[in-house]
C-alpha cells in the first residue's frame, strides 16, 4: 500500500467508530421544550427578535447578529416562545436564550424555489451563508460568513473540505458523506465560488473507505474536485495538520489558513451550505452522533438546535452500564457536562457516554520528564515545559514554549505517562497572557 | 436515568495505558534477566546486596516522604529500581554500610532533597555509587585500610577487565566471555548480553528510544579505535551498556529532545574514552553520564524544536 498522506507527530487513540458508523440517519424527536443559546459560536452574541409569548415559526430568524464575526440564529422548531431567560451551555457559561414550547404537531419543511447553483456570485454566497446562520460544525463553531471573506491580498486556490473526523467515536460527518454525496459536492463548489478558488480537495481517512469511494465515483464528473485518503491518526482533521498532509504547506504559528491559499470547512457546514442555498433552508438542525459504551442504542441523529441531550439519550434506548463521563462533543476535546439538560447547539457534533471501564482518572503527579509529549504535540510545541512555566507564574516563558500555538488537541495529555492535564494549564496560561497583553 | 456518578474534568477523556509506575515496571522487568545472572553468579552476596539497596531505597523514601508530608509515592517504582541499579553497580563484596550510605545519598540527597522524582539533575543510583567510590576512596588514602569499613570495594574493582583497557589487553576475557560469563567487577558485570536483551524490551515497550544508547555506544566504539584502543572491548566490557541503556535513559536526567539527546549520547562516549584511558578506570561510566546530567538544561535550551511552520529569522 502507498504511504497515506499525514503529518508528524500525533497519536492513535481507540476510536470505536464502529458503534455508530453503520447507522442511518434519523430525526431526532422534537422535544417538549427547546432551548436555543442566542450565542452558539465563536464573537458576539445576538440580539433578540422575539419576545416571551410570541408565535415563531420554524425557520424564522430569531437572533440577529450585531457583530460582523457573529452568526444569526433560527427557530429550530414552530411554537411559542415560552421564556428569554440564562441557561447554561456546555461549557458551563451561562447564556441568555430563547425557550421555545413546540407545536404539538411539526409542519414538514418547505423547500423554496432552487436557485441556480451555478450562477451565484461569490457575494451572493456570502449573504446566503450568513442569513442561514452557517457556522463551523466540527465543533469550534466559526462563523462561516466570516471564514470565506478572504483577506484582499491573500488569495485562496484550495478548499479543502476536513472529511477525517478524526475524533474517536464520532460519525456524523461519515453518514454525511454516505447519505449526502451529492449535496456536500455541490456545497464545497459553492465554498469555492465563495473564496474565488481553482480546486476542491476532500480528505477523508482510510478508516471510512465505503465514504471515499461513493466520493469518487460521484466527484469524477467534476474536474475541480479530488478526494483524498488520509492515515487514521488523531489530529489529522486539525486544520494546520489537514493543510500540511493534503498540500504540504505550512501555516505559520499565529496564522490562518488563508496566509498559504487554502479554506478549511468541515463536511457539515458544506452540506449546510448546499441546503441554504438550494433549498432556503437556515441552520436549525444538526446530525449528532450519540454513542458511547454508556448508550444502550448508539445512533446518528438529526437534531433540532435546542434540544435537550437527555432526549436525544432517551430516543437511543437509554443509558447502560455506570455512565461516567457525559461528554458534548467528541472524547478528545469535548466537554464534560454536570447532567443531561444541556442543548444541543450548532457546533454539537456528538454525545459520548463513557461508563467507568473507558474513563481512567489517575491523579495527576510530578513531570517525569520522558519526553511523550514534545513526540506526540503536531505543533512541535514542549507542553511539559508550558506546564512547568504555567504553574510558576512565568508567563513570557510559557509564550516562549509555545502556549498560544497550542490549538488543545489533547495528544500531550493523552499520552503523558503522568497524567497531567496539560490543556488545562494551557488555557490559564492563554488566558494571562492574553490578559498582559491588553494592558 | 443513572447519571449521579458524572464526573467534569478537562479533556481529553481518553487516556493511553501509559503509567510512571508501568514504565517503572518495565524497567524492573528489563532488568530481570541481567539480575538473574547475578544471583546465578553470585548466589548469597548478589542477594544480599539487592535486599540491602532495594529496601534501604525503598525505606529512605518512605521516611523522606513522610518528613516532608508529600504523599508517600513507593507505588510508582522510581525507588525499587534506584535500589536495584545501585546493588548492579556495586562489587559483590561490599559492606553493607556502604550499600546503606549510597542508597541514603541516592535516595535522600539527590531526589528527594531536590523536590522528588521528576526535579533531580542526577541520577540518583550513579551520584549514591559515585559518593562512595570517592568517598572510600579518599578514606582509604589516611585510614589505612579499603572503604569506610573493611571489606570496601576498591581492591575488587582494581582486577576488572576495565583495569586492562589501559594497561593493555595481554590476558584479559574474551569478547565471548564479556557477552556471556562472570568476570568480575561489578555484580551487573556477568555478560552484558543480559543487558542488551533489557534494552531491547526498553526499546520494544517505547520506554525508551534508540538514540541515547545508540550514540553512547557508537562514540565509545568509534573514538577507541581512533585513538588505538579495542573498540569492542570498551563498549563490551565494565558498565558501559549497563549505562547506555538504563541510567543515560533515565527520563528525568537525560534531554527531552531528540538532537539533545544524541549530543547527550556523544558527551558520555567521549568521557567515557578520556577517563579509560588517561585517568582512573573504576567509575569511568558513572563519571562520564553525570557529567552528561549537567549538560541537561543546556541541551533542552539548544535543541529546542522549531514549531510546526516557524521560520528560521533570515
Ligand atoms: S501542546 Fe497543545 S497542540 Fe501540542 S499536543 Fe498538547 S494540546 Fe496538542
Ligand atoms: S508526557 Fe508528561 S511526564 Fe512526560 S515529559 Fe510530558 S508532561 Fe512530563
Amino acid at each position: 500500500m502507498a504511504e497515506l498522506k499525514t503529518f508528524q507527530g500525533g497519536i492513535h487513540p481507540p476510536y470505536n467508530k464502529e458503534l455508530a458508523s453503520g447507522k442511518a440517519i434519523k430525526p431526532a424527536p422534537i422535544p417538549s421544550e427547546v432551548v436555543i443559546h442566542l450565542q452558539q459560536h465563536v464573537g458576539a452574541p445576538c440580539e433578540p427578535l422575539v419576545k416571551e409569548g410570541d408565535r415563531v415559526e420554524v425557520g424564522q430568524k430569531i437572533g440577529e447578529a450585531q457583530a460582523f464575526v457573529s452568526a444569526p440564529v433560527h427557530a429550530s422548531v414552530s411554537g411559542v416562545v415560552k421564556a428569554i431567560t440564562e441557561v447554561p451551555n456546555f461549557t458551563g457559561a451561562k447564556v441568555r436564550s430563547v425557550v421555545i414550547t413546540p407545536d404539538a404537531t411539526q409542519p414538514e419543511f418547505q423547500k423554496k424555489p432552487g436557485k441556480d447553483l451555478e450562477s451565484l456570485t461569490a457575494e451572493e454566497i456570502r449573504e446566503i451563508a450568513k442569513e442561514a446562520g452557517l457556522v463551523g460544525m466540527g465543533g469550534a463553531a466559526f462563523p462561516t460568513h466570516v471564514k470565506i471573506t478572504p483577506p484582499s491580498d491573500k488569495p485562496i486556490d484550495t478548499v479543502i473540505i476536513n472529511a477525517c473526523e478524526c475524533e474517536p467515536f464520532l460519525t456524523c460527518d461519515h453518514r454525511l458523506l454516505l447519505e449526502r454525496t451529492d449535496d456536500l459536492i455541490a456545497g464545497a463548489r459553492l465554498l469555492k465560488t465563495a473564496v474565488g478558488a481553482s480546486r476542491v480537495i476532500i480528505g477523508v481517512e482510510a478508516n471510512k473507505m465505503d465514504a471515499v469511494d461513493a466520493l469518487r465515483s460521484r466527484a469524477s464528473s467534476y474536474r475541480d474536485v479530488e478526494v483524498e485518503v488520509l492515515e487514521v491518526k488523531y489530529p489529522e482533521g486539525a486544520e494546520k495538520m489537514l493543510i500540511f498532509a493534503l498540500t504540504g504547506r505550512k501555516v505559520p504559528p499565529g496564522k490562518l489558513p488563508s496566509e498559504v491559499g487554502c479554506l478549511v470547512q468541515n463536511v457539515g457546514t458544506a452540506v449546510a451550505l448546499y441546503e441554504a442555498a438550494a433549498w432556503g433552508k437556515p441552520l436549525y438542525e444538526r446530525v449528532v452522533t450519540v454513542t458511547g459504551p454508556g448508550v444502550r442504542e448508539p445512533a446518528n441523529l438529526l437534531a433540532r438546535v435546542g434540544t435537550p441531550v437527555s432526549v436525544l439519550l432517551e430516543a437511543c434506548g437509554g443509558l447502560v452500564g455506570n455512565p461516567v463521563k457525559l461528554i458534548m462533543g467528541g472524547p478528545m476535546t469535548g466537554w464534560t457536562q454536570p447532567d443531561a439538560k444541556t442543548p444541543v447547539v450548532k457546533g454539537t457534533s456528538g454525545v459520548v457516554v463513557l461508563t467507568s471501564e473507558m474513563v481512567d482518572l489517575g491523579e495527576e503527579s510530578e513531570c517525569v520528564r520522558c519526553g511523550k509529549c514534545v513526540e506526540v504535540c503536531p505543533m512541535f510545541l514542549s507542553p511539559n515545559f508550558i506546564v512547568q512555566s504555567t504553574k510558576r507564574g512565568q508567563w513570557d516563558r510559557a509564550e516562549m514554549w509555545g502556549a498560544l500555538d497550542c490549538f488543545e488537541c489533547g495528544c500531550c495529555s493523552y499520552q503523558c505517562p503522568a497524567y497531567i492535564p496539560h490543556v488545562q494549564y494551557v488555557r490559564k496560561a492563554k488566558a494571562e497572557i492574553a490578559a498582559r497583553k491588553k494592558k | 436515568m443513572a447519571l449521579d456518578n458524572l464526573v467534569i474534568t478537562p479533556p481529553p477523556h481518553l487516556r493511553s495505558k501509559e503509567q510512571t509506575a508501568v514504565a517503572m515496571r518495565d524497567v524492573l522487568i528489563a532488568l530481570a534477566p541481567i539480575t538473574i545472572a547475578a544471583l546465578v553468579a553470585f548466589t548469597y552476596n548478589a542477594l544480599f546486596n539487592i535486599a540491602v539497596c532495594v529496601g534501604s531505597a525503598m525505606f529512605f523514601e518512605l521516611v523522606a516522604r513522610k518528613v516532608r508530608k508529600k504523599k508517600v509515592t513507593l507505588s510508582d517504582g522510581s525507588a525499587a529500581v534506584t535500589g536495584l541499579l545501585l546493588a548492579l553497580l556495586l562489587p559483590p563484596k561490599i559492606h553493607w554500610l556502604n550499600m546503606i550510605i549510597a542508597s541514603f545519598v541516592a535516595v535522600v540527597i539527590v531526589k528527594e532533597l531536590m523536590g522528588g522524582l521528576g526535579r533531580n539533575i542526577f541520577n540518583p543510583a550513579l551520584f549514591g555509587f559515585v559518593f562512595i567510590l570517592i568517598g572510600s576512596g579518599f578514606l582509604a588514602s589516611w585510614t589505612g585500610h579499603l572503604g569506610f569499613l573493611p571489606g570496601g570495594f576498591d581492591g575488587v574493582q582494581a582486577a576488572t577487565p576495565v583495569a586492562y583497557i589501559k594497561h593493555g589487553l595481554e590476558g584479559a576475557p574474551s569478547y565471548a566471555a564479556l557477552l556471556f560469563a562472570n568476570y568480575g567487577g561489578a555484580i551487573s558485570e556477568v555478560g552484558c548480553f543480559w543487558i542488551l536483551l533489557g534494552g531491547a524490551y526498553l526499546i520494544y515497550r517505547k520506554v525508551i528510544n534508540w538514540v541515547i544508547p545508540v550514540t553512547i555506544l557508537a562514540t565509545v566504539f568509534i573514538l577507541a579505535y581512533i585513538l588505538g584502543s579495542d573498540g569492542l572491548y570498551q563498549i563490551l566490557a565494565g558498565g558501559v551498556m549497563l549505562g547506555a541503556f538504563f541510567m543515560a535513559t533515565d527520563w528525568v536526567t537525560s534531554p527531552m529532545y531528540r538532537w539533545g539527546q544524541a549530543v547527550f549520547g556523544l558527551i558520555i562516549g567521549i568521557c567515557i574514552v578520556l577517563i579509560r584511558l588517561y585517568g582512573g578506570p573504576s567509575g569511568a561510566v558513572a563519571y562520564s553520564i553525570l557529567i552528561g546530567n549537567a549538560f541537561v538544561p543546556l541541551l533542552d535550551r539548544a535543541f529546542k524544536p522549531r514549531k510546526f511552520g516557524e521560520v528560521v529569522a533570515a
